[in-house]
């Protein structure tokens, strides 16, 4: 893809879990490629374990791939901290564990700069201040601590913070989930609003398709490490082509397919062909030994043998 | 009709420096035996209030004021001694926000589901305990102590413990809050069929609208310490007749067009001192009428359910 501030190259990683005598290879991201352009957001969405917070903390550098490549700004990623500092950032569900409880919210916002070394004190006071009000709180709450913050005040600091060296590229992880519907509504709106206005690549992360669909531009579908159908919004959920994907619209009310619903999660990962098979309404005899490559259909790619639903099937 | 647990009109006081905060302001709810009924509402709006009344495990500077709550037929309020230990003991099970700070830090899992199951209870009915909650691994698990489980498990462990006398109500208080959002759904699954196979009723408290219609029967929308709405959750969301139940469901993504804009509720939730004398939504309100601000508006019967609002009338839903 050109012109993607950040791009992963056919990733891959694996952990090691378990106990010493039995471990483990979790395979948490599989041949994964994606890209993100300046002035778009990108939302990423499937279940628990499906690999999400594995991407994006690929794409932030925090985790290295076993294999594949991750290209930053057109060039390989690189590594030294020194390089990336300001230029990349993130913003998490829970807004507590990424503020210092003992230090100002102001102070907190302030702190990226300080690190990356930008600006002077004065230059950063008034920064800090522009920030602050940027996200809509009043520049007094600077002088306060996180725990006298409502969550949704919280979340807009830890906003604030990512935000203020301007960075290319921003990871929201699950940024909404844990604040009140009107507050979760506020927060929303605010990473649209900044996003057009300061143009930075997003990858949004979420469980909760009605929020991706809200805000992202173009969306990724995960589902066991792999990416199983990519497209736009608009595209996505017009018409979703993956079995998961519909599977997901339905458990979560976005399209009335009775027949989409999945079979639960506790089902094992089918470890040959399609790793949906033990969950999928319409899995074949060639579901169960072939592994479907993504490929394009239309405006979206999908790895599905049949995307257009099961012969015989409407 | 079995009414397990009958509040009506509701008035709880804190007392602060600042001086009283009216936490519930006349608060009513039904909840019949078996039967699922979520609380939604903004922070603030008395939700956990209403909940830790049941128990009355209302903190030291909570006042009691008028109004009655009564639990398989006895008034909560003047429970004692051994029949307020019973209410709590058997008749109900909570589940909170922070499993790990619930759960007893210096007692392993084991001993302390074998405390609360019924006397003569062994090993090998916690071991079912903690397989019915899901948990695979409950050897280990019944070995641990709280901080050596992650926040899912826990959960499930605090679950358990609230199911382990057989109560008849379950009080779940923004149980998955704290929780990975992705694993969210299955803790919520699982108390819901808990539930269900036991015959347990459920009160579960949520800001989480989706949750809420996936759950429950029956749905109470509280604002400022009153149940402003109150029906079969279908029908509520599919067609609120309160502003504020609109307004909450407005504020959700899901609906919009694709590009369209949600719309938070603008202003803040109050934070009542005494009896609210107009309606306490009154400021927030797209709909409000002089009335609102001045009179207060009380419960009428619209279309099978309960709603406080002065215009309930005018937006009653056209019939089906
Ligand atoms: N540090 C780690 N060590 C071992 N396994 C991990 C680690 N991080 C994640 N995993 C595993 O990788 C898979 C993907 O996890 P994750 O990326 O957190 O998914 P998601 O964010 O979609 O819930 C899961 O099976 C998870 O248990
Ligand atoms: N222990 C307490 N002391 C003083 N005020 C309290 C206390 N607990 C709750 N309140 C106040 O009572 C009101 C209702 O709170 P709560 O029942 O916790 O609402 P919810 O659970 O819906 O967020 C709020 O204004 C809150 O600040
Ligand atoms: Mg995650
Ligand atoms: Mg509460």
């Amino acid at each position: 893809m050109t012109g993607s501030v950040v791009e992963l190259r056919s990733v891959d990683v694996h952990f090691a879990s378990g106990p010493l005598w039995a471990r483990r290879r979790v395979h948490a991201a599989r041949e994964v490629s994606l890209g993100v352009a300046a002035g778009e957001t990108l939302g990423l969405v499937g279940e628990s374990g499906s690999g999400k917070t594995t991407t994006g903390k690929v794409c932030l550098g925090l985790i290295r791939p076993t294999t594949g490549d991750v290209v930053f700004d057109g060039h390989p990623f690189d590594y030294r901290r020194r390089a990336r500092r300001g230029a990349l950032a993130a913003v998490l569900q829970h807004p507590q564990w990424s503020l210092n409880p003992r230090l100002h919210v102001g102070t907190s916002v302030a702190e990226p700069l300080v690190i990356a070394g930008i600006g002077g004190r004065e230059e950063t006071r008034r920064q800090t201040g522009e920030m602050l009000e940027r996200v809509g709180l009043q520049p007094v709450l600077a002088k306060r601590y996180p725990h006298e913050l409502s969550g949704g005040q919280r979340q807009r600091v830890a906003i604030a913070r990512a935000l203020i060296t301007h960075p290319k590229f921003v990871v929201f992880d699950e940024a909404v989930s844990a604040l009140d519907v009107s507050v979760q509504a506020q927060i929303l709106n605010l990473i649209r609003e900044l996003q057009a206005e300061a143009g930075f690549a997003a990858l949004f992360i979420s469980h909760d398709l009605a929020a991706v669909r809200y805000v992202a531009d173009r969306i990724v579908v995960m589902y066991a490490g792999e990416v199983v159908e990519s497209a736009t919004a608009e595209t996505l959920y017009g018409r979703g082509r993956h079995p998961y994907t519909r599977g997901l619209q339905a458990a979560s009310d976005l399209i009335e397919d009775e027949d989409a619903r999945l079979a639960d999660a506790s089902e094992e990962i089918a470890s040959e062909g399609c790793p949906l098979t033990p969950r999928c309404p319409i899995a074949t005899d060639l579901c169960r030994t072939t592994h479907p490559a993504l490929r394009p259909l239309g405006d979206t790619l999908v790895a599905c043998h049949h995307p257009e639903g099961r012969a015989g099937q409407s | 009709m079995n009414a397990l647990v009958a509040i009506s009109d509701l008035v709880v006081d804190f007392r602060t420096r600042q001086g009283p905060v009216r936490a519930l302001d006349g608060a009513s709810l039904a909840v019949r035996e078996g039967e699922k009924v979520g609380l939604v509402g903004e922070s603030g709006s008395g939700k956990s209030t209403l909940a830790m009344a049941l128990g009355r495990l209302l903190p030291p500077n909570a006042e009691w004021g008028s109004g009655e709550l009564m639990v398989a037929g006895v008034s909560v309020r003047d429970l004692e001694g051994a029949a307020l230990r019973r209410l709590r003991s058997h008749t109900l099970g909570y589940v909170f926000q922070d499993p790990i700070g619930t759960l007893d830090p210096t007692m392993r899992v084991a001993r302390q589901l074998a405390a609360v199951m019924e006397a003569g209870a062994g090993a090998a009915d916690v071991s079912s305990l903690l397989a019915d909650v899901g948990l695979q691994d409950h050897h280990r698990i019944a070995r641990s102590y709280p901080h050596e489980l992650s926040g899912g498990m826990a959960q499930r462990v605090s679950i358990a413990m609230a199911l382990a006398a057989n109560p008849k109500l379950i009080v779940a208080d923004e149980p998955t809050a704290s929780l990975d959002a992705s694993i969210r759904g299955q803790i919520l699954d699982l108390l819901v069929s808990l539930c269900a196979a036991h015959g347990t009723a459920l009160v579960l408290l949520s800001h989480d609208l989706r949750a809420i219609a996936h759950c429950c029967d029956r749905v109470a929308v509280m604002y400022g310490g009153r149940t402003v709405e109150v029906g079969a959750t279908a029908e509520v969301f599919a067609e609120p007749v309160h502003p504020y139940t609109e307004a909450l469901l407005r504020a959700a993504p899901g609906q919009e067009r694709l590009g369209g804009r949600i719309e938070p509720i603008p202003g803040l939730p109050p934070i009542l001192t005494g009896r609210a004398e107009g309606c306490a939504f009154e400021p927030r309100c797209r709909h409000r009428i002089d009335a609102c601000a001045l009179a207060r508006p009380e419960s009428s019967e619209i279309a099978a359910r309960q709603v406080i609002c002065h215009r309930a009338e005018e937006r009653r839903p056209a019939a089906p």
